[in-house]
């Protein structure tokens, strides 16, 4: 759907149009719903920070850039709650993140991973043991074929800390599915 | 396969089992609805405040236009309807309108704005009104006015016919017909104009292009499009070229005309350093301006500039009047206008427009 389109369903929407609501939501809602669950194992957590920010929707319209396409605004919204309930939940839930963090292999399981074939098992299980800032990069790189420059801006961090997370993401990636022939890895960089 | 490649293909693949919970659907309906309760609450509690002090006579003009259409928020200014009447340019462009169409006097203006100098308020490069018919059948009328020459550059006309006889469906002469009245009715002398009908490639909504050319002039004229129940007119001045080419692009085989204007810019050529029957060989080989601006050593950001500021300097001409504008103000119609440029710069032949 076109940015402008979307900007005047946006208001509507503010407005109190509740079809307004419903198409934006149809219209989003996949997407939304695919890049948390790549930032966010658990299932509940992923449930509160969806309902956030659909209401950042309807309350930080002001803060969008027109300039910019409406799924680089979205984006934004939806990694700036991703991080703020990783703070919050850091802060109140420190120690059982700590466990959390230890049991890591049992939590994030959900029922359509045990339906994929053994490498495709291994590249996810390696997405998740990533640490959040290197797991936030690589996903918005391949999952949302964003510019490491971009993904800058969508951070609000330097470029540079962009690339060596990206870097540090890969290598570890690299690592854990260590099968391929280095010298072709090293030669093809693809951004 | 490189290990990007892998890893791209497995989020997609993964992505795709991934299914929102209807649950979660559920609760921020739930949200939304909440936050629709307050609001409400919210604006009786406005208005019982407001009561009976005379400011609620300030405030609806102002509501009304607080929503500007995205891509113009930069540089229009809104303008309430007290403004645009006392307004010189606005004042001139009303006073066609009535002349013109006595029944668009009882006409609200239900929306203005101007493209104006941020350093010189005096100027406005450009006057938007909208005027709507009040209560009934929601005739209306888009008009804009080149704010120093008063000139009116661009009109819609919508819901002109009853609603459930659109424009459209008519005969091609009526709509002729009624297109020949709207030229006479604001601009005189339709006798003194040929015209050329012909049906847009269009395949999701009917479209009519009007072409009319005064007789013996090199290509003065109107351009009309007609689609749906609406009329939009726009007086055109062709500037005489030899070197114009036709269907830079094309599509299912046949000549596209729809970026025909815009590439045929000699600014643009002489950065390519190349001619436009050059450039449509190249383009026929399904390669996009931007390909060959690259092979030319010639980056993207420079071709947006280029027919960026041919775009702005367009749409601040007229006739022989010309505009000046700071550099500030011309930069940002130059940004403004990337958005158009980027379409028809990435574009390929014989692919459907973005």
């Amino acid at each position: 759907m076109e940015n402008e389109e979307m900007y005047q369903l946006l208001i509507q929407m503010k407005e109190g149009d509740e079809q307004a609501f419903h198409t934006m939501y149809d219209a989003t809602f996949q997407d939304v719903y695919r890049t948390v669950s790549f930032l966010i194992d658990h299932k509940q957590d992923r449930e509160d920070v969806m309902n956030e920010i659909y209401m950042q929707m309807w309350t930080s319209l002001g803060n969008y850039d027109t300039n910019r396409p409406f799924q680089f605004w979205l984006h934004g919204l939806v990694i700036r709650q991703v991080q703020r309930f990783r703070v919050k939940s850091w802060r109140r839930f420190r120690i059982f993140e700590r466990i959390r963090a230890f049991s890591h292999e049992e939590s994030y399981w959900d029922e359509h991973t045990a339906l994929m074939d053994a490498t495709n098992q291994v590249i996810s299980q390696s997405i998740r043991k990533l640490t959040d800032k290197q797991r936030t990069v690589i996903i918005f790189r391949f999952y949302h074929d964003y510019t490491l420059e971009e993904i800058a801006t969508l951070l609000d961090i330097p470029l540079g800390t962009v690339k060596s997370r990206y870097h540090a993401g890969l290598q570890a990636l690299r690592r854990n599915l260590g099968n391929l022939p280095l010298e072709r890895m090293v030669k093809i960089n693809d951004y | 396969m490189t290990i990007e490649h892998k890893i791209r293909e497995h989020l997609h693949e993964e992505a795709e089992t991934m299914e929102c919970p209807p649950a979660i659907s559920k609760r921020i309906e739930q949200s939304y609805s909440h936050y629709l309760q307050r609001k409400r609450s919210e604006i009786t509690m406005k208005k019982r405040l407001i009561g009976g002090i005379v400011a609620a006579a300030i405030l609806i003009p102002t509501a009304a236009f607080a929503a500007p259409t995205v891509i113009d928020m930069l540089t229009r200014a809104p303008m309430t309807s007290e403004q645009v009447k006392l307004d010189e340019a606005g004042k001139a462009t009303l006073e066609k309108l009535y002349s013109a169409f006595p029944e668009t006097r009882s006409f609200e203006i239900i929306e203005a704005s101007y493209l104006g100098d941020p350093n010189d308020s005096t100027k406005k490069v450009q006057l938007s009104i909208v005027l709507q018919e009040k209560g009934g059948t929601g005739k209306k009328l888009t008009l804009h006015t080149n704010g120093i020459t008063d000139v009116i550059q661009d009109l819609t006309q919508e819901n002109w016919e009853p609603k459930e006889k659109p424009l459209i469906t008519l005969p091609d002469q009526e709509i002729k017909g009624k297109v020949d009245q709207l030229i006479d009715k604001l601009y005189g002398n339709i006798k003194d104009y040929e015209v050329a009908i012909e049906q847009m490639e269009n395949p999701n909504e009917k479209t009519f292009i009007l072409n009319y050319t005064k007789k013996g002039s090199e290509g003065e004229g109107y351009q009309v499009f007609v689609q749906g129940n609406r009329i939009s007119l726009a007086p055109v001045d062709f500037e005489p070229s030899n070197n114009k080419v036709e269907g830079f692009f094309s599509f299912n085989g046949k000549p596209d005309y729809t970026a025909d204007t815009i590439l045929n810019d000699e600014k643009l050529l002489a950065l390519l350093k190349m001619s436009a029957t050059e450039l449509k060989e190249e383009l026929a080989k399904g390669k996009t301006v931007v390909e060959i601006a690259a092979s030319k050593n010639v980056s993207r950001q420079q071709v947006i500039d280029v027919i960026g500021r041919t775009m702005a300097e367009g749409q601040l001409q007229d006739g022989k009047n010309k505009v000046t504008i700071s550099d500030e103000l011309l930069k940002q119609m130059i940004k403004d206008g990337e958005q158009k440029i980027i379409p028809i710069i990435e574009h390929k032949t014989e692919t459907e427009w973005k």
